[in-house]
């Protein structure tokens, strides 16, 4: 690039983020003078118009409770409906028996409901996919029979509550639910917590090998998504001043709070104020002349929407460069940025990483038989082995993705076999993988920035990543989808995102599987370079034995999941156990 | 001589079960997703069966092989129109088509409340029972569980003995090998949902003879059925039956001892409690 292309670039950069910038400006002055609007409309109005614009923002917070856990953390629920029921429940009776102000009543209702997710979440979210959506849904069945029997919350016949809240107050506390539930939503859609939900939206497997603490974000941003529900059932139920079992779990506001989402954009900022507020106003003038199909219409629109415009109604306006979610933790312009620290070794150092007598058996089979490996600082070792010799398992266990049922990893003399696989690549143990796992729908400087981050101050994170993305070949397309960079790129980004973890030791599991050898020799290029980007040792798992025979100090051979031979590549393939590995017995 | 009652009753229970699970799983199986409105097809086939069983007066076993035609062609249609081009184009295909069957199932809820209300019915059909050796044998039940087991089998036999069964089970194993072995798995998943959907109204229509029905019961059996399938194993047929029987027998003396409330919730305590217990049962590949 010449220097005046790059200036061009430079400039180009700084008009298109004053250009984001600006029409973020304008969308939030839009949203605050739409607020004003609707809060002037409803005061004024008449008794009718206050109460159906309280059923909006009662709308609006339901929806941004749902997109938090569902949208941008990407576990589909649908029992949210729960929360709702144990808050509005909390909200009665602490008013009713207990006596509390209906405010302090409600924030209790919310604290409530998303403890109740604290506890709940690292079961349901175990599950992953279909398996918690469906669980969610039995949650709420559950409650829902609970409580049709518990007397004390007066069983099916539910409770009369007296009227405590004025219709004003009412649709005050709920602007202040949807307020909160637009700040939550804001912050996932700009912070590093959202980044770390919304990686695991895309790809949790990798997200943890990156070291991305997935059960912490999930429950935290569950008990979070939990909390509005909560306090909103609470003044729901005295808006209505009645509640019973089947209105506290009624699976139809499940349904339209998904419909709410998905039709103004799911897992976006603005979508679920638009969705709620357009399809309110809309379902309020059109269901009068078609009053029993609700519920079919709602349906339609879930399907017409997945099935048309995925991206709903945000969707429709990212296409036209609007509404578009800012690139997280990305300064305006890539700075030039700055290698990691390098640590000084120290005299009396314990190896980088040893293994010591490793199996791992799956359900009969041994895949692992007492593998042992120690690796000194400045090492490269291979492993080599035939199809199914257990390659992969070494390289999933150590990292943490399958536990052993022997045996021990020790990082710098620490023992690390029972530490969480998150907690491995945030100490500096990395991965790659052998399919490169990009996370399609993020940038490329979050693939990158997602793994820098942790354990570091904002601004190292920042220059460590535009480092990465420098010396990885990635700065001129930083800002592109990641799903939408060819194969090559791809690869490129799967090398780039081990060394923003900054590791001490690499695991590189077949990155030249397919390549060309001129491709090829770019990778054997950047392994040579590892050292100088202080990492402090390097394992190679790789069929295409030439292509590391001259890299690896070492060779380790696998057969069956044993280890047959280590020695230099030189004695290694001269090995006659190594030989009758690969070649079969001579006849 | 009670607990001996309460395993036969189960036990029948059990055989009705097997077809409702065995529906979903099949479509499970091959697409690796779940119907959602499930529920609602077996709702909606059983309320027809009452509607058409109180205004003729016939046997509501004629309704089977309509029902069985009729929706199963109604879940082709579905699976190609709605359901296969999520199939080629989502990355999660599986939540994609999760929320359109979410959607879909209200669809049906809907036309079933206006056609036939919101009311619990039931066909009043075979109220006699047969007796045997002291043990009564509820006749709407006996009939309807062994109905329903004797489809499931022919289910079982086709896909493991037939060639056009077993090109369905090789898509479900891996759609890219049978791609590769001249099936087309676009053609099969449209066969395998529906076929599971017409199994489903085939399982309405036997529900309704034993069980009250009414259209908000939809997602109950949508969760029964699921909760089947994770017991007995994803996929897999013949722990499904194994599940589905024990779950009879479960619901049968949960009934008998603590009552009804008992009996509707241990499906979904039965669910959590594996989800607590034996996470990996449902563990998908990362």
């Amino acid at each position: 690039m010449t220097a005046e292309e790059k200036t061009d670039a430079l400039a180009r950069a700084a008009a298109r983020f004053r250009g984001a910038h600006k029409s973020r400006i304008a969308a939030v002055a839009a949203g605050l003078a739409a607020a004003l609007l609707l809060a002037l409309i409803a005061l004024t109005g008449s008794g009718y118009t206050l109460q159906f614009s309280t059923d909006i923002l009662a709308a609006v917070t339901l929806a941004y409770g749902w997109n938090l856990i569902s949208g941008f953390t990407g576990y589909l629920s649908f029992g949210q409906v729960s929360f709702y029921g144990i808050g509005a429940y909390a909200t009665s009776i602490l008013v009713l028996r207990a006596g509390m102000p209906w405010y302090f009543a409600v924030c209790c209702a919310g604290l409530l409901g998303a403890l109740a997710a604290l506890v709940l979440g690292p079961i349901m979210l175990r599950l992953r996919g279909i398996l918690f959506a469906l669980g969610m849904l039995g949650l709420a069945r559950i409650l829902e029979v609970v409580f049709n029997n518990w007397n004390y919350a007066g069983a099916s016949l539910g409770l009369s509550l007296p009227p405590a809240l004025t219709p004003v107050s009412v649709y005050a506390g709920m602007a202040l639910l949807a307020l909160l539930g637009f700040l939550l939503n804001a912050f996932f859609a700009h912070s590093g917590f959202g980044l770390d939900a919304m990686s695991l939206n895309e790809d949790e497997t990798a997200a943890v090998a990156l070291g991305v603490p997935a059960t912490r974000v999930k429950v935290i941003a569950f008990a979070l998504s939990a909390l509005l529900p909560a306090a909103a059932g609470g003044l729901v139920a005295w808006n209505r001043s009645y509640l019973d079992p089947s209105s506290a779990f009624d699976p139809t506001l499940d349904l339209e709070t998904i419909v709410f989402v998905l039709f103004g954009g799911v897992g976006t900022l603005w979508g679920p104020l638009f969705g709620a507020t357009v399809l309110m106003l809309v379902a309020e003038e059109f269901l009068v002349y078609l009053p029993h199909f609700e519920l079919a219409l709602y349906g339609l629109v879930v399907i017409a929407t997945v099935l048309a415009f995925p991206g709903g109604i945000v969707g429709i306006f990212n296409r036209f460069g609007y509404l578009r979610r800012p690139i997280i933790l990305a300064p305006a312009i890539l700075p030039a940025g700055e290698p990691p620290q390098k640590r000084p070794p120290r005299a009396d150092e314990a190896p980088v990483l040893e293994v010591k007598d490793l199996e791992v058996r799956f359900e009969g089979l041994t895949a692992l038989d007492g593998v042992s490996l120690a690796l000194k600082r400045g090492e490269t070792v291979a492993i080599i082995g035939a199809n199914g010799a257990g390659k992969t398992t070494l390289f999933n266990t150590i990292a943490g993705f399958v536990p052993p049922s022997r045996g021990e990893i020790r990082f710098f003399g620490r023992d690390v076999t029972r530490l969480p696989t998150f907690r491995r690549a945030q100490l500096g143990m990395a991965r790659s993988f052998q399919i490169p796992r990009s996370m399609p729908m993020l940038s490329v400087w979050e693939n990158v920035v997602l793994p820098a981050r942790h354990g570091k101050e904002r601004q190292r994170a920042v220059e460590h990543t535009a480092w990465v993305l420098h010396v990885s070949g990635l700065a001129p397309m930083w800002r592109d989808r990641a799903g939408r960079l060819p194969p090559g790129h791809q690869r490129q980004l799967e090398f780039a995102r081990v060394l923003a973890l900054a590791p001490e030791i690499a695991f590189l599991d077949e990155v030249m599987a397919g390549m060309t050898v001129e491709e090829r020799e770019v990778v054997r290029a950047a392994i040579r370079r590892l050292p100088e980007f202080g990492v402090a040792a390097v394992v190679l798992v790789e069929h295409v034995i030439s292509a590391v025979a001259d890299l690896a100090d070492r060779m380790v051979v696998l057969d069956f999941g044993r280890k047959i031979a280590e020695d230099t590549p030189q004695r290694v393939l001269r090995d006659p156990a190594v030989v009758r590995a690969y070649l079969g017995e001579p006849r | 001589m009670l607990l001996l009652q309460l395993l036969v009753n189960g036990i029948l229970l059990g055989g009705l079960y097997v077809l409702i699970a065995q529906s979903l799983n099949l479509i499970f199986g091959v697409m690796g997703i779940v119907n959602l409105a499930h529920g609602g097809f077996i709702v909606l086939a059983g309320l027809f069966t009452y509607w058409f069983a109180t205004t003729s007066g016939l046997s509501p076993l004629f309704v089977l092989p309509l029902a069985f035609v009729a929706m199963g062609l109604a879940g082709a249609l579905i699976e190609r129109f709605l359901v296969e081009p999520l199939m080629l184009r989502e990355r999660r295909a599986d939540l994609a088509s999760l929320m359109l069957t979410f959607g879909l199932s209200f669809v049906l809820v809907q036309l079933a409340l206006n056609l036939w209300g919101s009311d619990f019915v039931s066909v009043p059909y075979l109220q006699s029972s047969y007796r045997f050796r002291g043990l009564n044998f509820d006749a709407a039940l006996s009939i309807s569980g062994v109905f329903a087991a004797v489809i499931s089998a022919s289910l079982y036999v086709w896909l493991n003995y037939t060639l056009s069964g077993k090109s369905l089970l090789a898509a479900s194993q891996s759609p890219t090998g049978a791609l590769s072995c001249g099936i087309d798995v676009g053609r099969v998943r449209m066969v395998a949902f529906g076929i599971g959907v017409g199994l489903a109204a085939a399982a309405g229509v036997l529900v309704i003879v034993v069980l009250a029905l009414a259209p908000q019961s939809a997602n109950d059996f949508t969760l029964l059925a699921f909760v089947i399938i994770a017991l007995g194993g994803l996929g897999n047929y013949l722990g499904v039956v194994a599940a589905s029987l024990l779950l009879g027998l479960a619901q049968s003396v949960a009934g008998y001892f603590w009552g009804g409330n008992a009996e509707y919730v241990l499906p979904y305590l039965l669910l959590l409690l594996v989800m607590v217990a034996r996470p990996q049962r449902f563990r998908q590949s990362p």
